[in-house]
């Protein structure tokens, strides 16, 4: 049994991301393009080269941190939709003290990260607080919140912190820019998130409060019936949840951005909580589908150049994945398919 | 009398399990015809098939003797089948007089007409001595004015045939009584009543016959001359007496738990305890006897400081608790086999093996440096041990919880409870929806750990059980303690009068 | 702070209020049958797109208006049939609408005009002044008739929807199903059917509140001109407490915010536009935290309605 719904959440995104692929081929012939040398011009912008690869790691980076942010306080049964807000928070409250500290170097890189997650924790606190103490929906007052940070922002880079006649901030100083890795054309907040999602799968599935925070994801009477504080379960997960937005947001300012400016991580909180989703609240394969989606994106660029399918059709293909990962997984939870594909693997086992 | 509805060879399946197996059931007009049966006896689901819920898996429904098929609600409300739910289905941001014409088609236009439609309902409601406020919000009306509503609601829509279930639950004395009254007009104008009700005494009062369901099944129908709340009580449980299989305790150590007085939500009839004072002693199973619904569930929750009882005093171990968490007095060595134990007891959608040991993985046999490290190999073999010692059936530790079958679920639930040498075991329901065998096994571990000077608080509605391994027995009734009787050669006429409220 | 200044403002409240007033009450109609839908972002969008398309080859705003409706049907089908029948998470399948139907509306748009091509321009729908050829001189004039026909049509709406779930037998039925689904099937109210219907209604509505912004507010389509107004939409069902004169009231005082903030973008004052910006969002969740989880909306709200639920 434990096989079986295992394959089925494998199965699910995979047919799904068959079925997207299938319909934008035929999206591709349609507009006369060669959906084989599409795809295969799609694959070597993306992963092509050293460069390319880079640069697909690169965009993949502030996706691995919204995404594992949204798959956190999932495992904790709430939902934080709030993820863009809370790295948009951490950015500013970085790009802060990046440009005003005068603190440079790795002590200015340390501190810049650490406030920007604070910020971003605490961000994540408001929603928090409001569903544990007043039992309000933290999916409705994350997305208002999102918003607030969005156009805080605005303020900064429009007024506070603005530089010349452009409306964006400084840029970071030199010394505090994070550096590139491997040669690559992506920095060490790639390996800031790689690490951030190693530490999350191990307190996740290796320690006891990890252990026990999943409990109360999954059923939280039960984890009070056996004495859990459940209440501080979801604040503690708001509040981490926000740390790593945070800490992305900033590490997304010092290794790639390095300035604020209008659209700054705009659609990476929706983007993550669908990655999350995609990946099963898994934290290494949240990476993983965070690193697909990049290659969607990046690839694109090179498809277009290649063969005239517009960019846009990546963006529909990446769409259609969540759409139809998000029905099938509800799909399979219905009682009626769940009760015909419990008979069909009953058989399977048997055999 | 004429008859109005027949029910025949009426099944109702879930999956594998039967709620309603073959019921036989004909309702006569002008009638009030009592539904008798344990919770979980198949009554709601019955009557979920006639308004149109469920759709039967097999059998047949007759009205005034032309065979019907009830698809959906608005269909049972045009065949003249109303029902007032023991959860009232009255939408609350709403009036009084909104609910009672929702949904209505018997009217034409778009528009609601108010003048017309409360001249109609006010005709109504004097005819029966329904007095409701119209223009009230449902939330600012006493419970039993909303009942009124409800069976205001039944008849504004022309219902022949009315299904009360468990209507006097959670009404005062008084309210009863004005219910019983409007129950005989409304019988007395030819329409037909079916009654669901735990109560003996009611049942006897109002009752004009009584058929029995036991487990899914029809028993049999009596009319209320020819029978006693004895017989109905016997019936109605299903039992001749057999001897235990396990030597009972006179004699209790020192008490484990000792609650005075203790009242919460007092007011709740059904979900409400007042000034309930037991003790349980070390080494001995107390029992709590008793219909569904009588504050079982809330003191089970008290004694395991899930809630917070409003005054009275619990002491455990001889010391008086001051805050109740359930942390707290799992930290006391307390023991909780909850009612329900998918929803309360385990995590489903997590493995056995990390079930059995849900709440000792703090514990440094399962976890280094303090929890920074789970033991998963320790973790393993220990589930491993605890599936044979506790004859778990699964496929291997690795298995879902919620794959598991009902009897195999309370053995996990055991396995973690129980091996921790707890002082005190509150269990809920322990063996419901459970095969013999697994029941067996169950009774066999509490009395195991009764000899280990564990003292075990039973409670249970099916009464077998209570007097198989029970100590002392305890019947509850309206959140409160009806008596207290031995264990050994219990008296049952006594006990089933207590359950019944005499 | 001249007349001049005020009667602009006025006047800039009711455009900027009107696409908001289409987007809530197309919340409105959702939520109030259990639905909550986060997705009219997206809805908008297409909307909007498909709005501008067609105007621009047949020549008529309004068939643009109908058509952007139709299309967000269309594509609010999907979140119907998701949510209602596969019973998936409202939530997050608004949020899945919100990645898929801009990806199509930008979509449609590159395939339609090529790569890199100018920026193609609409006539917009005329207002009732110039179609009566009156001279609107005054302020007055100019706010009773120098509007477009969408206007009159979004205040309609509003008041047909304050009698539809005030006075209508349907209406009240509608309302029992967000409430309490299963109360409304035991009285014979088909809860499944009037989701749908719901969904039918929120896609249209939200539809043409994004045609809106290419037949009458500007003359041209760009990604994300939406801006957020799907959300704000949501604030204003929240705020305006889930009546229709809530709502319009809500979306007037949030058009006011916004018509503030663009006169205080060209203007040079000490306090940041943004502010103004922030201030639905910020009374969102300031009504939310205060008005606690009772009373927070129809109480079927984001739960699936199975029917043989055990």
């Amino acid at each position: 049994m434990k096989n079986s719904n295992k394959l089925i959440s494998v199965l699910v995104p995979i047919i799904s991301v068959l079925l997207a692929f299938a319909i934008g081929c035929v999206i591709m012939a349609v507009l006369g393009a060669n959906p084989a040398t599409a795809l295969q011009s799609l694959w070597i912008g993306a992963f092509g080269n050293t460069r390319n690869l880079g640069t697909t790691l690169a965009r993949a980076t502030p996706l691995i941190f919204t995404s594992l942010c949204a798959c956190f306080a999932y495992r904790c049964g709430v939902f934080n939709l709030g993820g863009e807000g809370q790295f948009i928070i951490g950015s500013v409250a970085c790009c802060y003290v990046a440009t005003q500290s005068g603190i440079e170097g790795f002590p200015g890189i340390l501190l810049c990260l650490i406030v920007g997650a604070l910020a971003g924790g605490v961000w994540a606190l408001i929603p928090g607080l409001l569903k544990v103490y007043r039992g309000q929906n933290e999916m409705i007052i994350s997305i208002m919140l999102n918003y607030v940070a969005t156009l805080f922002m605005g303020v900064v880079y429009t007024n506070w912190l603005r530089e010349g006649n452009v409306p964006q901030t400084a840029s970071v100083p030199d010394a505090t820019k994070l550096s590139r890795i491997f040669g690559l054309r992506t920095t060490s907040a790639f390996l800031i998130a790689l690490v951030v999602g190693l530490l999350i799968y191990y307190f996740l599935f290796y320690t006891s409060k990890g252990f026990q925070m999943r409990a109360v994801g999954l059923n939280m009477t039960a984890a009070e019936f056996n004495g859990f504080a459940v209440k501080r379960y979801v604040l503690f997960s708001f509040v981490v949840s926000g740390l790593i937005a945070g800490l992305g947001g900033s590490a997304e300012l010092l290794g790639t951005q390095y300035r604020l400016i209008n659209g700054f991580a705009a659609g990476y909180g929706f983007d993550g909580v669908a990655m999350a989703l995609i990946a099963q609240l898994h934290p290494l394969a949240t990476i993983l589908v965070a690193i697909f989606f990049a290659a969607l994106r990046v690839g694109s660029t090179t498809m277009q150049a290649a063969t005239g399918v517009p960019t846009s059709v990546s963006d529909i293909i990446q769409a259609l994945v969540i759409v139809f990962t998000v029905a099938g997984l509800a799909m399979v939870k219905l009682p009626q398919i769940k009760a015909v594909m419990d008979r069909m693997f009953a058989k399977k086992e048997a055999a | 009398m004429e008859e109005f509805l027949r029910i025949e060879h009426v099944s109702k399946k879930f999956g594998d399990f039967y709620a309603n197996k073959d019921i036989d059931l004909t309702i006569r007009k002008g009638e009030v015809h009592t539904l008798l049966g344990e919770n979980g006896a198949g009554k709601s689901t019955l009557m979920n098939v006639l308004i149109g819920l469920y759709q039967p898996t097999a059998g047949s429904i007759y009205l005034n003797g032309k065979k019907v098929r009830i698809d959906s609600p608005a269909q049972a409300v045009k065949l003249g089948i109303g029902m007032v739910h023991q959860h009232f289905m009255l939408v609350e941001a709403m009036t009084v007089f909104e609910n009672i014409i929702l949904g209505d088609r018997n009217t034409k236009g778009i528009f609601i007409d108010r003048e017309a439609r409360k001249k109609e309902i006010v005709e109504l409601s004097q005819r029966y001595g329904l007095d409701v406020e119209l223009d009230k919000p449902i939330t600012e009306i006493a419970v039993g004015a909303q009942q009124r509503v409800e069976i205001l609601k039944a008849l504004y829509r022309g219902a022949e045939l009315l299904i009360l279930d468990e209507p006097s639950a959670a009404l005062t004395d008084i309210e009863v009584e004005g219910l019983f009254d409007i129950m005989r007009k409304l019988t007395g104008e030819g329409k037909s009543i079916i009654f669901i009700s735990h109560k003996m005494r009611e049942v006897l009062r109002i009752s004009d016959r009584i058929t029995i369901l036991r487990a899914g099944q029809t028993v049999c129908t009596l009319d209320r001359d020819e029978t006693n709340g004895e017989e109905l009580a016997n019936l109605m449980i299903g039992r001749e007496l057999t001897p235990s299989h396990y030597e009972k305790i006179t004699q209790p150590g020192e008490p484990v738990v000792a609650l005075e007085k203790v009242d919460y939500h007092k007011e709740s009839k059904h979900n409400g305890l007042s000034g309930v004072s037991l003790t349980v002693g070390r080494g001995e199973i107390v029992g709590i006897a008793g219909v569904d619904g009588n504050g079982q569930s809330q003191l089970a929750q008290v004694v395991t400081g899930v809630l917070t009882p409003d005054a009275g005093r619990v002491d455990l171990k001889g010391s008086r608790v001051a805050q109740f968490t359930p942390n707290g007095f799992i930290l006391e060595s307390v023991s909780h086999i909850p009612e329900d134990r998918n929803k309360m007891g385990l995590i489903g959608n997590m493995t056995v093996k990390d079930n059995i040991v849900l709440k000792s993985t703090d514990t440094p046999q399962f976890s280094a440096a303090h929890g920074f490290f789970l033991k998963k190999r320790a973790i393993r073999e220990y589930a491993e041990e605890m599936k044979t010692k506790y004859d778990i059936r699964c496929t291997s530790v690795e298995q879902e919880a919620r794959n598991l079958s009902g009897g195999n679920q309370q053995k996990v639930i055991l396995a973690r409870e129980l091996e921790g040498k707890p002082d005190l075991l509150v269990a809920v329901h322990p063996t419901r929806g459970l095969d013999i065998g697994a029941t067996r096994f169950i009774h066999d571990t509490m009395v195991e750990a009764r000899e280990k000077g564990c003292g075990v608080l039973l409670i249970s509605a099916d009464f077998d059980e209570i007097l198989e391994v029970s100590d002392r027995i305890v019947v509850m009734f309206e959140g409160q303690v009806m008596g207290v009787f031995s264990g050994k050669e219990p008296p049952i006429q006594e006990i089933s009068l207590a359950m019944a409220g005499k | 702070m001249d007349w001049e200044f005020i009667s602009n403002l006025i006047l800039a409240s009711i455009r900027m209020a009107t696409p908001l007033i289409f987007l809530s009450l197309a919340e409105l109609y959702s939520q109030r049958a259990g639905l909550v839908h986060i997705g009219l972002e997206g809805l908008a969008a297409i909307g909007s797109l498909v709005g501008f398309l067609v105007s621009l080859i047949s020549g008529s705003p309004m068939l643009g208006v109908v058509a952007g409706a139709a299309v967000a049907i269309l594509v609010n089908m999907i979140f119907a049939y998701a949510t209602v029948t596969l019973c998936a998470e409202q939530i997050v399948y608004g949020m899945a609408i919100n990645i898929f139907a801009p990806a199509l509306a930008a979509f449609i748009y590159r395939v339609y005009f090529g790569a890199g091509s100018e920026l193609v321009q609409v006539k917009l729908m005329d207002t009732l002044s110039s179609t009566l050829h009156i001279n609107a001189d005054n302020f007055l004039l100019k706010l009773l008739l120098d509007q477009t026909p969408m206007v009159y049509l979004a205040y309609a709406l509003v008041i047909f929807t304050a009698i539809y779930f005030n006075k209508t037998k349907s209406g009240l039925n509608y309302k029992a199903v967000g409430e309490y689904p299963k109360a409304a099937a035991t009285l014979g109210i088909n809860v499944i059917g009037v989701k749908y219907v719901a969904c039918i209604i929120c896609g249209a509505l939200a539809g043409m509140g994004g045609a809106y912004l290419t037949t009458c507010y500007a003359n041209t389509y760009v990604d994300g001109n939406v801006a957020g107004r799907g959300f704000i939409a949501l604030a204003a069902v929240i705020f305006g407490r889930w009546t229709g004169g809530g709502v319009l009231l809500a979306c007037l005082f949030f058009g006011f915010c916004d018509a503030l903030q663009i006169r205080l973008q060209v203007g040079s004052s000490g306090i940041p536009y943004q502010f103004f910006q922030m201030i639905p969002y910020i009374a969102t969740v300031v009504v939310l935290a205060l008005i606690g989880i009772k009373k927070a909306g129809p109480k079927g709200s984001g739960k699936p309605y199975l029917r043989e639920e055990r």
